[in-house]
Order: C-alpha cells, then sequence, then structure tokens
C-alpha cells in the first residue's frame, strides 16, 4: 500500500493549497494524496487523490482542538507519512498540537515542501525575515503550509473513504464570532500601505486608493506634494525622509516618482510594487514588481483582481 | 493565582550578522528578550494585579538567558524558574516538555501564557504543544483573557475575525502583541530584580531527550535583499491579476 | 534609532569594570523608554504642537532624577558618569527635555550638599522622584558671567527674607515648584529656596528662543518675594561659591547632552549620505561627505571620552573643574560642528527641514549657557598657569 500524504485545512480555499503543496510531495515521494474532512464533506473542497472523512465530531466547522484530536485519531490507525496543514492561525496550532500528540516533528509555515520518502523538508523565514532556512524532519511528519504560495487545486477527489474517530471531548467552547472592524489604521503599524503621489490629478480620485487600501486591509499614505504643497492629506500621511518612516508588508506605490525624499520613508517594506505612466521613473529601482501604466486604469483593475480572488 | 508566564532569550534579529557565505552568525550572537514576551509578562502581571497572587517566569536556555529573566522580574514578576539547556540543541518539542515538567513542578498553575511566537525563530509551535503536555485547556492567539472564577473568556485574534471561547482553569494560553501595551520598570525596579530568586533546573533531567522525530534546520541563508524590479506585462487586467498573484505568492495580501 | 549602542557598552565595560552589566542594563532600558516615549514627540516639542509635562513626567516617574542621588533620600546610588550617561541618551532622545531635567537635576544637587536635614527633608526626595519640578535662577538681565554683581538683594525682615530684583533666562520658570534663587544679603550672594507660586513671584513672557524650545524659559520678577530664613541654603553671603560648585557638576552634564544631540544629527547625516545620490553616484563616495562623517564620528568619540573623564574624577573625589570646563566647551563646540556639517551634507533639505537644523539650534545655546565658552577657558588657562612647574 502506498504511503499517504495528508492534507486539510479549516478554510475551504486554503484547503485547497495544501492539497497542491501534498500532491507536490505525494509526487516525490510515490505517495497518494489524502484530503482529510471532519464531520461532513465540504463541496468547496477539492481534491487531487481521494478524500478521507472522519466521522465523529459535529462537522464541518471544528475548533482546532477537535480537528487536532481527530486528525491525530485517524492518523494512528491510517499511519500516514506526512500531514500537511495550511498555516493559518487556527492551523499552526493545529499542526503544533498534532506534533505532541503523534510526537512527530512539526515543520512550521513552509513553502517549497518536498520529501525523498524519508524526510520531509521545506523553506521557511527566521529572525524577522533576515534568513530563509531550509527545515527538515524524518517521516512521519507534520508541517504546516505557508498560505497563499501554493495555487488551489481544481481537481476532483477519486474516491473517498472514511475512518470513526468517536466524538471529541472539547474543553475550549465557541460563544461567538465578530467579523473584525477595518478601523483606521496607523501608518506605522499597517501591514499594508497604498500611497498616493503627483499622478493622483485630484483630491476626489483620492478615495479611489483608499478603497484599494480598505480592500487591503491597509491605509493610505501619500508622498509630500500630497499633503505639504496641496493640503489634500493630513501631514500624518506624509511618508518620506520629512515625514513618516513606515515599514509594511506591502508598499503600494501609486503615481509615484520615487525621489529618495520619498523612499527614505518606506525602504524598509517588505514587498514593493508601484504604478507610474514613466518607465523611467526612479521608483521602478526601489520596487519589487512594477507595471507601467496608467494608475486611473489599473487601480479599478487590481481591484477587480482582488475581488476575484475571493 | 498562580500565573506561569514562558519567556525565551532569543537571538537579538537585530544585531545579527551574516558572515561572507550568507549565513546568519549565531555562535554569540546579541540576545534579548523575545519580542513579544513583553506582552506575556505584562498580561500575567494584569491578571496578577486582578486576582492576587503570583508571577512566575520559566525559560529554557543557557545562564545567559538570567539577564532576561531579569527583565521580566524588574516588570514586577516574583521569581525565575531557569531550565538549563543549549538552545542549539533544543527543539520546540523538547522545550515544551522541559517548561511543562518545571511549570509541573513548581504547580499548579491556574494560568500559563506565552506569546504567540518566538521572535528569532516565530514556529509558534511552543505554546500549543505545551498545552498539549499540560493537559490543560489551550487557547491561542488572545488578544484579550478575563476570567471569572474558573472559567476564562478569551477574545481570539484570527486573520479576519475576533472569535470568543470560553475554557476552564487550568488555562494554557499564547497571546498576541495587541493584547496590550507592556509597562516600563522603573530604573528602581531593575536594580531590585537582581535580588529576586531564580531557581535553576537541569533540562536533561526534567525531559530526558528522544521518543520522538526531531525537525533540524539544514541550511540557512540570509534573504536576498535587493528588489526584485520585476516589470510585469500584458494588458490592464492581465498585468492586475499577475500583480495580484505576485504579491499573494508573497504572502503579504491576506485572503 | 537605537540610543544605547554598543559603542556605550564598551566604555561601560572600561569605566564601570566591575558592575557593568548592571548598569548597561539600566541605561539600556531607560534608552528604550526614550526611543519609544520621548524620541517620536522630538519635533513635535520643537514646533510647539507637544507639550513638555506629560513626557518630563513620565522620565522623573522612570527614576531619570534618582540617578546619582543616595537610596536614603529615595535616589539610586548609582556613579555619576551614569547620570551623565543617561542625560546624553536623553540629548539625543530630546535636547529640550535633557535640558529642563538637567537644570532640575541641579537644584536636587545643590539641596543635597548644601542644604541642611530640614531642607533635604522638604525638598531633596520630592525634587528627585519629580513631585516638584525645580528652577535654578541665577543669571539676571545684566549679570551673567560675573554673578557676583548681580542685583537681585534679599533683605532680613522679622523672621523672613525679602527678595527683590529680576532673573533672566530661566529654564523651567513658571513651570517649577521650588527655586534654588540666589540674592544678595548684607553678607553677599546668598543661596534660598523659593517656594511656587508666591505673592511676590511674578513671571515675563516665555521668552522666544533659537533652540530648545520644548523647553520653557522665562524672567523672573522678584518684587517684595517673603521666604521663610529657614529656606537660606548653607551660609549666609556663600552662594557664589555655591554656585560655583554646583556648576562644575553641571557642566559635564551639558557636555553630555550636548554629544548627544550630535549623535542623533550625525546618524541623521550618516543614513541621508549613503541614500543621496549625485552625479551618477551615493554621496557618501565623496571625500568631502568623507571627510564630514570622519570629523564628526571623532568629535562625538572624544566629546564622549571628556565628559566622562570628568565625572570619574568627580566620582573618585578628584578636582575636577578643569576637566568639567574641557569637556564643557570641547563638547559643546564640537556639536556645532557636527550639526552644521549634518546640514550641510543634508544640502536644501538641511536648511528647510525643522528636524533637522533644530539640532544645531538646541546645540547653539550650551556655548553660552552654564557657563559660557570664554570664561570658562579662562578658567582652564588660569588652573594651568599656576601649576608650580
Amino acid at each position: 500500500m502506498s504511503p499517504e500524504v495528508w492534507a486539510y485545512s479549516e478554510s475551504e480555499a486554503v484547503s485547497n493549497e495544501v492539497a497542491s503543496a501534498a500532491a507536490d510531495v505525494a509526487k516525490m515521494s510515490s505517495a497518494d494524496v489524502v484530503v482529510v474532512e471532519i464531520g461532513a464533506n465540504r463541496s468547496g473542497v477539492k481534491a487531487p487523490g481521494t478524500k478521507l472523512l472522519l466521522k465523529g465530531p459535529a462537522g464541518p466547522e471544528v475548533s482546532p482542538e477537535v480537528a487536532a484530536e481527530a486528525i491525530a485519531r485517524a492518523a494512528k490507525q491510517r499511519r500516514p507519512a506526512a500531514i500537511l496543514i495550511g498555516a493559518t492561525r487556527n492551523g499552526r496550532e493545529i499542526g503544533a498540537r498534532l506534533a505532541a500528540k503523534l510526537m512527530f516533528g512539526c515543520l512550521s509555515e513552509v513553502s517549497r515542501v518536498a520529501s525523498d520518502g524519508t524526510t520531509l523538508s521545506g523553506e521557511r523565514n527566521a529572525f524577522a525575515g533576515k534568513v530563509v532556512a531550509k527545515v527538515e524532519c524524518a517521516l512521519p511528519a507534520v508541517a504546516t503550509v505557508k498560505v497563499g504560495y501554493y495555487p488551489a487545486t481544481g481537481s476532483s477527489p477519486q474516491g473517498e473513504s472514511e475512518v470513526d474517530v468517536g466524538a471529541v471531548q472539547a474543553l475550549v467552547s465557541v460563544v461567538g464570532r465578530d467579523k473584525k472592524a477595518v478601523g483606521a489604521v496607523d501608518l506605522k503599524s499597517a501591514k499594508v500601505i497604498v500611497a498616493a503621489g503627483r499622478g493622483v490629478k485630484r483630491k476626489e480620485d483620492l478615495p479611489m486608493l483608499e478603497d484599494l487600501a480598505k480592500d487591503m486591509h491597509g491605509a493610505l499614505g501619500c508622498s509630500r506634494p500630497l499633503s505639504s504643497d496641496l493640503g489634500w492629506l493630513p501631514e500624518e500621511h506624509h511618508i518620506g525622509l520629512t515625514g513618516v518612516s513606515v515599514k509594511p508588508d506591502l508598499y503600494l506605490a501609486i503615481g509615484i516618482s520615487g525621489q529618495l525624499q520619498h523612499t527614505a520613508g518606506m525602504k524598509d517594506s517588505k514587498v514593493v510594487a508601484a504604478i507610474n505612466t514613466d518607465k523611467d521613473a526612479p521608483i521602478f529601482q526601489a520596487s519589487d514588481y512594477g507595471i507601467v501604466g496608467d494608475l486611473y486604469q489599473l487601480v479599478p483593475a487590481i481591484k477587480r483582481a482582488l475581488a476575484a480572488r475571493r | 493565582m498562580k500565573i506561569a508566564v514562558c519567556v525565551k532569550n532569543a537571538v537579538d534579529e537585530t544585531e545579527l550578522k551574516i558572515d561572507s557565505g550568507g549565513k546568519p552568525v549565531l555562535t554569540g550572537a546579541v540576545t534579548r528578550m523575545s519580542a513579544f514576551d513583553k506582552n506575556a509578562v505584562e498580561e500575567g502581571l494584569r491578571l496578577k494585579a486582578a486576582h492576587q497572587g503570583e508571577v512566575v517566569i520559566f525559560t529554557v536556555g543557557p545562564p545567559e538567558s538570567k539577564k532576561t529573566m531579569k527583565e521580566a522580574l524588574a516588570m514586577g514578576a516574583d521569581r525565575g524558574v531557569l531550565v538549563a539547556g543549549d538552545p542549539t540543541a533544543i527543539d520546540t518539542m523538547r522545550t515544551a516538555s522541559m517548561l511543562s515538567a518545571a511549570i509541573k513542578k513548581s504547580g499548579p498553575f491556574d494560568v500559563v501564557l506565552c506569546s504567540e511566537g518566538s521572535s528569532d525563530a516565530y514556529s509558534g509551535q511552543v505554546p500549543p504543544m505545551l498545552g498539549e503536555m499540560m493537559g490543560t485547556a489551550f487557547v491561542s492567539y488572545a488578544r484579550r483573557i478575563v476570567v471569572d472564577g474558573q472559567t476564562a473568556r478569551v477574545e481570539r485574534s484570527l486573520e479576519d475575525s475576533v472569535e470568543v471561547v470560553e475554557a476552564p482553569l487550568p488555562l494554557t494560553a499564547s497571546v498576541v502583541s495587541e493584547i496590550n501595551e507592556p509597562r516600563y520598570p522603573t530604573l528602581i525596579q531593575i536594580m531590585q530584580a537582581g535580588k529576586k530568586p531564580i531557581e535553576e533546573l537541569n533540562g536533561d533531567q526534567l525531559s530526558p531527550a528522544g521518543g520522538y522525530r526531531q525537525a533540524s534546520t539544514a541550511a540557512m541563508s540570509a534573504q536576498h535583499s535587493a528588489r526584485k524590479h520585476i516589470m510585469i506585462e500584458g494588458s490592464l487586467d492581465e498585468a492586475a491579476v499577475k500583480l495580484v498573484d505576485a504579491l499573494t505568492k508573497e504572502g503579504v495580501l491576506s485572503k | 534609532m537605537v540610543i544605547y549602542t554598543p559603542e556605550h557598552r564598551r566604555l561601560m565595560e572600561m569605566f564601570e569594570p566591575a558592575r557593568h552589566q548592571e548598569y548597561s542594563d539600566i541605561l539600556s532600558s531607560l534608552g528604550g523608554f526614550m526611543e519609544k516615549q520621548i524620541l517620536p514627540i522630538s519635533s513635535k516639542l520643537d514646533n510647539g504642537t507637544a507639550s513638555i509635562k506629560g513626557p518630563r513626567r513620565a522620565l522623573f516617574e522612570q527614576g531619570m532624577s534618582q540617578i546619582p542621588f543616595p537610596a536614603k533620600h529615595g535616589g539610586l546610588g548609582l556613579p555619576f558618569s551614569v547620570y551623565a550617561t543617561a542625560v546624553e541618551l536623553l540629548g539625543a532622545a530630546d535636547a529640550s527635555i535633557a535640558l529642563s531635567v538637567e537644570i532640575h537635576n541641579a537644584v536636587a544637587e545643590g539641596v543635597f550638599r548644601y542644604g541642611n536635614d530640614a531642607q533635604k527633608e522638604a525638598y531633596l526626595e520630592s525634587i528627585i522622584t519629580g513631585k516638584k519640578l525645580a528652577s535654578f535662577a541665577l543669571t539676571e538681565p545684566a549679570s551673567g558671567s560675573d554673578a557676583g554683581t548681580m542685583a537681585t538683594t534679599a533683605e532680613k525682615k522679622a523672621g523672613e527674607f525679602v527678595i527683590n530684583g529680576s532673573k533672566m533666562f530661566i529654564t523651567n520658570a513658571g513651570e517649577a515648584d521650588v527655586y534654588f534663587v540666589f540674592a544678595k544679603t548684607k553678607k553677599g550672594p546668598s543661596a534660598f529656596l523659593l517656594d511656587a507660586p508666591n505673592k511676590g513671584l511674578k513671571f515675563g513672557e516665555e521668552l522666544p528662543k533659537l533652540g530648545m524650545r520644548g523647553s520653557k524659559t522665562r524672567e523672573v520678577l522678584l518684587s517684595d518675594c517673603c521666604v521663610p530664613e529657614q529656606n537660606l541654603v548653607g551660609e549666609e553671603g556663600k552662594g557664589a561659591d555655591f554656585a560655583k560648585e554646583m556648576l562644575h557638576g553641571a557642566r559635564i552634564v551639558v557636555a553630555a547632552l550636548n554629544v548627544g544631540i550630535s549623535q542623533v544629527a550625525y546618524g541623521k547625516a550618516l543614513t541621508y549620505a549613503k541614500h543621496r545620490r549625485a552625479f551618477g553616484k551615493s554621496i557618501s563616495e565623496f571625500q568631502l561627505t568623507r571627510e564630514k562623517i570622519a570629523d564628526m564620528k571623532s568629535g562625538i568619540s572624544a566629546g564622549r571620552l571628556l565628559y566622562l573623564y570628568a565625572a570619574k574624577l568627580k566620582e573618585l573625589g578628584h578636582d575636577y573643574s578643569s576637566e568639567a570646563s574641557q569637556a564643557k566647551v570641547f563638547a559643546t563646540e564640537m556639536s556645532l560642528k557636527v550639526c552644521d556639517s549634518a546640514i550641510q551634507i543634508h544640502g536644501g533639505y538641511g536648511y528647510t527641514t525643522d528636524d533637522l537644523h533644530r539640532h544645531w539650534r538646541d546645540a547653539r545655546l550650551l556655548t553660552i549657557g552654564e557657563g559660557t565658552s570664554e570664561v570658562l577657558r579662562m578658567l582652564i588657562a588660569r588652573r594651568e598657569l599656576a601649576r608650580s612647574t
């Protein structure tokens, strides 16, 4: 019987990514992909292999405590070679709990998951992103897979099986859930910043960029002319040498030429993307991704692309 | 109420040097309290203030870790327990196992707190493993903890939502940095921290090695810091989609 | 910006081999506090959109003014060099607060050295814990360096001293709870502790200063201002001597303050030099920029060592007045050069950005205040010439 690589996430979309990761690993190690569901099957979950339903808990929405226990019980019966969990916050809890329950090694938030049949390996960031580490562990092992790295698989499952794991007593019970309020985000703590520059022609066009920032759960900033000269935004939004210094995960510079006095304030951003009509604009030298084009057309196009993902 | 707070003497990533081969220099690296551990200590101190009791700091690490424990003691913790161990020879499972044994030995505790992850490795594995080994209720990513009698009501900070859960004491929890603003110890508190007791335990005796598979780091290299300068081509919509895909793959766009 | 640097740690190891770890932990924590709570509002203190009161109070609560005083008076009993370093760090975080706090501490020093037990009991702990803000009132409109010619008088009358006159350029004036005031009695210049508010105590408008704008400076007007006779500090007529002594220590601290200002201005210039490009390359590749960098760095290192040297002499009980003056003259003049080079390196931005030129504006006070460079040079030379060989 071929070894099994299991894939699970409490989120359907992430489950499909983990399934792709599992497919990669399975291919390298001549194993079978098994996508795990708990309690009940979810229609949005695809599988490039078979589906395994864990019967017993009242699913399909289960807490990380219940998911970990259910998967551990099933793993003790079915003995998979590797268990991949999507590295959402809940997923990271599930992964670590599984490792403790099964006495497996755990690779956290990895991309480029690989296996040679005896070892599971992956790559992850360490030291606040300064370092890339290759981590590995002897099989059987658990890994939590970096969200967004793998494409979602669209494959349909080629069969289903079940394991009865029995009821799981949970100590922790969920009593409520609220969508996070998207309030005013402070530039210094924002993970995403959309910054407006002189390419924006009128003050009335700023809400379009602010909307984009909101879509990305981010904040709106600007280069100096928009705050100091034109007064379109208060000085607190001015990013640059004489303004605020920021280090978000994503900095999207829109219609900003990219002079030093601006880039000095955002050079520590993790990823920089820029849109400008001028292909020689210095901002592209300071960016990871650039598009030469008209922001008035690109910003709506990006909004559409974002919406399409959901 | 007895509160245990786990604190790590982590490598200070702002002072981390990279050698000419692009490898991080870990031997002799400058260390300090892991960034979010202060939030965990602060939360422990707030629980102590609300319920009267004791806050005990637990650390697994070399003798050098005492300076980090002293910072926690300066903030107001009562005493510390240092489990001697070489951090390069210990993995998350063993760390959790040593912490669990030490906490049980000094216990029983009503609440055990950790930060969501250490600032150097940030695997976030130790808190859930610790919860399993302690055999208590475990809640991760807590942004608010309220204890009423023998029940804790915890708000969990998830990607797009806040989940409210209830759990019985004893509780093990990991906290996020938004939970509180850690206090600054006054200079006098820093000076007096040196007088608070730190008990030293032998890690190997508490938790012998072996019995599980250990994850290890095969290689490390510095991140390439230069910008990628990738120009995205294509029609408007194509370019927009490519950009969103690239940013998603970079992990900087949440779903 | 990290305020307490590895360089500071190394110096601490050299100067305090026995307890350097402990002192570094303390200063590192204090530096961290300043980075988070003081540095971010520094430009607002300069442009008047934030008040000094909150941050200053927070600093007192941290224990800033307790550092060099003995534990029995509520102090931390740490060496003077630790205190001086703390002021350097504060000078880097915000020069105005550093000035306000340093002057407040100078009064605490005066009460500690010259006050009697009752005065220490009533004032010392409250001042060093920041419960009472103190102000040092010596300079007058017509007498600065030659304090002996002060015109403010204090007349003894029925269990009180009645003070008349005015003081000029007084830091913390109008905000302070207690003033260390110098006035001439029949026996000569004497020192008094004056509690505010007081019927005879009024203040002029806030003086518009070139720099140090976060700290408030005013004229102090004393008109039949009565203080109880037990508020005479030390012996009547000895005030001039007290002032001289208090100022020696203060000069070490002022030198440290300006080293701090230099450090922050230099740091900004270094960062800018690396990123600014001209003629196809970074301006840091030009020799004349490198010359400035080298000179700034050397000046700061020298200034720092000089104040630490003077501080150590003071701790060890040696005569340190000349070294304190050397440190002050050197460090304050050096800081002006460093801040000027920092402006120059920033080019047009240096001239047009408050947050860049304020370092020079802040530093500019201290070749004047707390002993002008001219007077201090005379002091240094006089001592040298008085040597028997």
